[in-house]
């Protein structure tokens, strides 16, 4: 998985948690201040990532430095498991 | 012997005496102790008294740094002046509302934006940041004595704005020795200890994050504030970094932590104190953090605004009494009356009254609300009618069964959404349930976070409910959406759930 696979499964992820399209996310984004996700929804965006690509999450590696921006929580994401996930 | 204090910022100059070396906040790698607390909230309330704060004048706060609300607090307490702190993103219509409604001497924020509201009211608009680094950068010199100031333990010290019955949010107040007493009640229950580490999720602009900063400084315990980026996935890790032994929650707090120690039980041997308030905690997400943390209390609440707290259970008194949401806090009452006003005996719904010294004063400027919600047994004595229904048991313990907005009549009878919800949470495979109470032709409407069918959950409530009371449709979401104080968003579970359907109904499935 490369890093715009990882963008793109990002903005469907925070496309169905927040209920608007999100689209066009650049590196710089904040997650909290500009998208406005809250303690919740960033949960639920995890959830959601479990379930489209696979990613593991072990609550032992989540950092919150990891959901400042698209770049942290992309590298995050680069850096963690992913299991098979049926099409 | 410990002094009683009688004034809100006497708890913090007393366990400065007491322990002065000890941590009593920390965030993010900032740390302050009780002695470095007190003595920079005295030169806070030094420079808010320069920039004219008087006593009996409002302060407004709206920001999200936890130290500087800590501070700001103390140093309104200290001038007699009246403080209300609000959510972090309060801003345009809903700040205005507040500003026109308690007239604020200032207006102080981390946000320039706010400014513009301040310059519009013609209000002081002063900068947390600022303010907090020059109260802690005055630390080391001694903070100037204010003359003239002293307020009286009758005095009001604090406006929480509450939404509810009314089209606008409206401020319950609170003197020093009401705060001063809900505070010391709670400690009582919950025996916070001096090497606590109490881990805080929750903003201080939601009034039980405000009273962790209080029962710390009546325990000596290290209040930590995680941040709103801290107290969301990274909780687990966050709790352990931090030393938490005690946890202040609301159920998506706790729905949270449970759904992260299912994926690693980690190493939260220290969490020795979980609470629960705002809503019922689900049994599915009990049982979960019992079995990942055996040596877990669980101490569950009920209170409102106007009382702060009302009932508190005891230690995982949950098991012996379920569905309870505790007993009276001790020196205060709870009873329940009928639609006449005339108590009732236990085991019959009815209206939850509170009697005691932690009923606030009542509603900012709005004598005929106070006089309807804070009655005055035998024209003298103040009791708080809470609009809350549910019974008491022949020992005293208080079950909730809804507010008055969350009763509904269907097919002829009175019926709780809150019961619903318990009834649905307890199915094997439900994580968390919302009713949607009827409205025009839709019937009453359950939503649920599941594992399981939607079939399935309104099968599985036939065990603990009564069939007439469980709704016909079940609809499964990914999640409830909630609110800042988390709880669940009704107006926009509906919302969802109306696109949900004009959804399916367009492409022809049901």
């Amino acid at each position: 998985m490369d890093r715009q696979n990882v963008v793109t499964a990002l903005e469907n992820a925070l496309t169905d948690v927040l209920e608007r399209s999100v689209t066009g996310l650049t590196g710089d984004v904040k997650l909290f201040d500009d998208l406005h996700l809250d303690s919740t929804t960033m949960l639920e965006m995890l959830m959601n990532l479990e379930d489209s690509i696979g990613l593991v999450v072990d609550p032992e590696d989540l950092d919150a430095d990891d959901f400042l921006s698209v770049d942290t929580f992309t590298d995050f994401v680069l850096s963690a498991q992913l299991r098979e996930v049926a099409a | 012997m410990t002094r009683t204090a009688q004034l809100l910022h006497e708890l913090l100059d007393h366990a400065a005496e007491r322990t002065p070396h000890s941590v009593a906040l920390s965030s993010q790698g900032s740390s302050l102790t009780y002695a470095e607390l007190a003595d920079a909230s005295a030169h806070m309330a030094a420079r808010l008294h320069q920039e004219g704060l008087r006593r009996g004048d409002r302060m407004v706060v709206t920001a999200s740094d936890g130290i500087g609300i800590t501070l700001l607090v103390y140093a309104a307490s200290r001038l007699g002046a009246v403080f209300s702190v609000l959510h972090e993103q309060v801003r345009g219509a809903p700040l205005e509302h507040v500003v026109k409604d308690c007239e604020p001497e200032l207006l102080v924020s981390d946000d320039p934006e706010v400014a513009h509201t301040a310059v519009r009211h013609e209000l002081t608009f002063l900068r947390i940041e600022e303010l907090v680094r020059s109260a802690l950068d005055a630390r080391s010199g001694t903070a100037p004595l204010l003359e003239d100031v002293g307020p009286l333990a009758v005095d009001p010290v604090s406006l929480i704005y509450t939404s509810g019955t009314t089209a606008l949010p409206k401020a319950v107040v609170s003197t020093h020795q009401q705060v001063l007493f809900a505070a010391t009640a709670i400690q009582t229950c919950l025996q916070y200890r001096a090497d606590d580490v109490v881990y805080c999720p929750l903003p201080l602009s939601f009034d039980y994050g405000l009273y962790q900063v209080f029962l710390a400084a009546l325990s000596g315990a290290r209040l930590h504030l995680g941040t709103v980026v801290e107290a969301g996935p990274p909780l687990l890790r966050s709790l352990e970094t931090a030393g938490a032994t005690v946890l202040p929650g609301v159920p998506s707090v706790a729905d949270r932590l449970a759904w992260l120690l299912r994926r690693n039980a980690g190493k939260l041997s220290k969490l020795r104190l979980l609470t629960n308030t705002g809503a019922a905690l689900s049994d599915s997400t009990m049982s979960a953090l019992r079995e990942a943390l055996p040596q877990l209390r669980v101490q569950v609440m009920y209170g409102l605004t106007e009382c702060k707290r009302a009932a508190i259970m005891p230690p995982d008194g949950d098991l012996t009494h379920p569905g309870s949401c505790g007993i009276p806090l001790p020196g205060t009452e709870v009873f329940v009356i009928g639609d006449d006003g005339e108590r009732l005996p236990p085991g019959e719904i009815g209206q939850f009254v509170v009697r005691g010294a932690n009923v606030m004063a009542g509603y900012w400027r709005r004598p005929e609300l106070t006089a309807e919600r804070f009655p005055r047994a035998e024209g003298l004595f103040p009791e708080l009618r809470t609009g809350d229904y549910g019974w008491q048991d022949k020992e005293g313990y208080l079950y909730f069964s809804g507010r008055r907005d969350d009763l509904y009549k269907e097919r002829g009878f009175r019926l709780s959404a809150t019961e619903v919800e318990a009834a649905a949470t307890r199915v094997d495979g439900v994580t968390s349930a919302a009713v949607l109470p009827p409205e025009g032709k839709r019937a009453a409407l359950l939503a649920v976070v599941a594992d399981i069918t939607a079939d399935e959950v309104l099968d599985g409530m036939q065990e603990h409910i009564e069939p007439f009371k469980i709704p016909r449709r079940c609809v499964r979401l990914d999640a409830l959406p909630v609110n800042g104080n988390g709880k669940v968003d009704r107006k926009e579970l509906a919302a969802l759930i109306g696109k949900a359907t004009a959804a399916s109904s367009s492409t022809g499935a049901l």
